[in-house]
């Protein structure tokens, strides 16, 4: 059991660092734009504009919902309009860039796991470097750029849609008028809010597809291996993300509060 | 082919992203492209939480939004506002800072100067605020929910710190106390009750009393309306009028000696204030004599004169002893 432990704890660990070095590694092939170039737009198709659909229907549930939840939530003494100033608040800079990035946590880092991995035990990626390619421009700088890139606008069109589910929903669902949540919405509104959920969203993408990049190129074994570095990683964005949450509530809200 | 429709399609969801959160987020921070702005500033001591982007209100209708908050080197917090260009300003305007709701919105209102409410701590900082070399506007801060609630709270607070106070001293001896003093209270009442129903029966007693008085006056009336009955047929024999003219007489005499008794009071009175004089002056003498003043003064009150005098006596004694005995030591006769 102890030993259990200690194992899951030195592998997490040695995750985060191949993520770390996998990362540095892909600032330093930035310079060979010939190699990342023309895959980073197919990357960023694939990683991106294939998650909207998902990202779309995870925002119009939690618009919805936390409609209704602050509407129950909220007594008499509290103004109605409320539910507004909390769909907008909450979406834009806490549920649409976590859920989000959870979910594209599973879908991306598990994908990118599992493709580098498959290249990493059919022995591809050694083809590549035996063709002069660097693997880390050719396969790893694309993901991430499309990571960087993509995971904001998917979250920016979350936190859109989220808004708009939750003004339909207080709306359609509950005793308010458009009046009354575009009023709640516009109360606190800060652009602040929007700048902290797309830089947090931007940082998820980072970590996800680096610990999936990490992960696939260190895949060793067969089929076997590849599936445990597709689990691995899904496990590692998903705990990533929720500390780099953290981290930028510490770093940026924290500062702002005080 | 396809790498084109990837990047097309990969330029219109980023372009299409950037543009609904533009456009949202324009939505929310109700900004109005190309609508024109009338900027107008005012100037305080304190703003309170008004923040950029609260809301402008004249007359309870949303006119514009708070644009900058400025501080100055001389001490004053200019804010400008953007309002409607469309809007008309009261006639003499002032802008008033508060909370619009109990959950920290605050907005800013333009009102007229009359309309301000009767605030004392207002009316000062309008006052301050007001002629502003740049034409801002005058402005005060009202007072805002968490001073207001402060203030209740002390207020509750020592209302608690009375009751805790009383509750302190209303303690079982004090209630012992008290319902000691209600009893005492009730039987004095009883006393009270008892005395006056002995003293109403006194009451009744003398006022038999003073029936039985008011007849035996009313008897003795009767009886001294019968003697001036008989006073009145005495008059008819002549004595009466005997005793009137010795009753003259004896008024004439008595007036004589009223008036000497008169002259004689008055000399009493000049002697009096003779007699006032000498004493005065007297006393005045008297007063030179006691200060030391003058000869007679200094006699009485320098013990040396009276040494002197006495020495001189005895000398003089001594002289005459000397005299007689041997006359001529002093006197020498020579007829020839």
């Amino acid at each position: 059991m102890i030993e259990l432990v200690g194992r899951s704890a030195r592998e997490a660990l040695e995750g985060l660092g191949s993520a770390g070095r996998i990362t540095i590694d892909a600032v330093r092939a930035l310079r060979d734009v010939r190699t990342w170039g023309p895959l980073a737009t197919d990357q960023m198709r694939k990683l991106g504009v294939g998650s909207i659909p998902i990202g779309v229907l995870i925002a119009s549930f939690m618009g919805i919902v936390l409609a209704l939840l602050a509407s129950y939530s909220f007594t008499n003494s509290v103004p109605r309009y409320l539910v507004g100033t909390l769909v907008q608040k909450t979406v834009m800079m806490e549920l649409a860039p976590v859920l989000t990035g959870l979910a594209l946590a599973g879908r991306v880092g598990a994908s990118i796991a599992a493709e580098i991995g498959t290249m990493r035990v059919t022995e591809q990626v050694d083809a590549l470097e035996t063709l002069a390619y660097d693997p880390i421009a050719y396969l790893v700088v694309p993901r991430m750029l499309a990571g960087l890139i993509m995971f904001p606008v998917v979250v920016g069109v979350a936190m859109m849609v989220g808004l708009i589910a939750g003004w339909w929903a207080s709306m359609g669902l509950l005793d308010m008028s458009s009046a009354q949540f575009i009023k709640g919405a516009r109360l606190f509104f800060d652009s602040f809010d929007i700048n902290y959920g797309l830089v947090k969203a931007a940082s998820f993408g980072v970590a996800v597809t680096a610990v999936g990049c990490a992960c696939g190129l260190e895949t060793r074994g067969g089929s076997e291996g590849v599936g445990a570095a597709a689990t691995k990683a899904v496990v590692t964005s998903a705990v990533l993300i929720l500390v780099l949450d953290a981290f930028w509530a510490v770093v940026w809200l924290l500062g702002r509060a005080t | 082919m396809k790498k084109r429709s990837n990047d097309f399609l990969l330029g219109a969801v980023i372009l299409g992203a950037i543009v609904l959160i533009v456009a949202v987020s324009m939505f929310l921070r109700e900004s109005d492209l190309g609508a024109k702005k009338r900027s107008l500033s005012a100037r305080f001591r304190d703003v309170g939480q008004v923040q950029v982007g609260n809301s402008v209100v004249i007359r309870g209708v949303k006119a514009g939004k708070v644009e900058a908050i400025e501080l100055d080197a001389t001490g004053w917090v200019h804010v400008r506002f953007a309002l409607d260009d469309a809007v008309t300003m009261p006639r003499d305007p002032v802008v008033l800072l508060g909370a619009s709701s109990l959950f920290g919105e605050w907005q800013a209102t333009i009102t007229d100067r009359q309309s301000v409410p009767n605030n004392r701590e207002v009316a000062t900082m309008l006052a301050n605020a007001a002629g502003a070399k740049d034409g801002a506007l005058a402005g005060a801060v009202l007072p805002d929910v968490a001073q207001l609630t402060t203030v209740a709270g002390g207020i509750a607070g020592d209302v608690a710190s009375v009751a805790q106070r009383f509750q302190v001293a209303f303690n079982d001896s004090a209630a012992r106390e008290l319902r000691s003093s209600i009893r005492s209270v009730s039987q004095l009442s009883s006393d009270l009750a008892r005395t006056v129903r002995v003293q109403s029966k006194n009451l009744d007693t003398i006022g038999v009393d003073v029936r039985a008085g008011a007849a035996d006056l009313s008897r003795a009336a009767d009886k001294f309306l019968r003697s001036v009955a008989r006073l009145d047929t005495a008059t008819s024999s002549g004595e009466v009028q005997r005793i009137v003219r010795e009753s003259e007489r004896a008024a004439v005499q008595l007036r004589e000696a009223s008036e000497r008794l008169n002259a004689i009071t008055q000399s009493l009175q000049k002697t009096e204030g003779h007699l006032r004089g000498v004493m005065g002056r007297a006393d005045s003498v008297l007063m030179k004599v006691d200060k030391g003043e003058g000869t007679l003064g200094l006699l009485v009150n320098d013990p040396r004169l009276y040494r002197n005098a006495d020495s001189l006596l005895v000398e003089l004694r001594a002289l005459l002893a000397d005299v007689k005995k041997q006359p001529k030591r002093y006197f020498g006769i020579r007829i020839f």
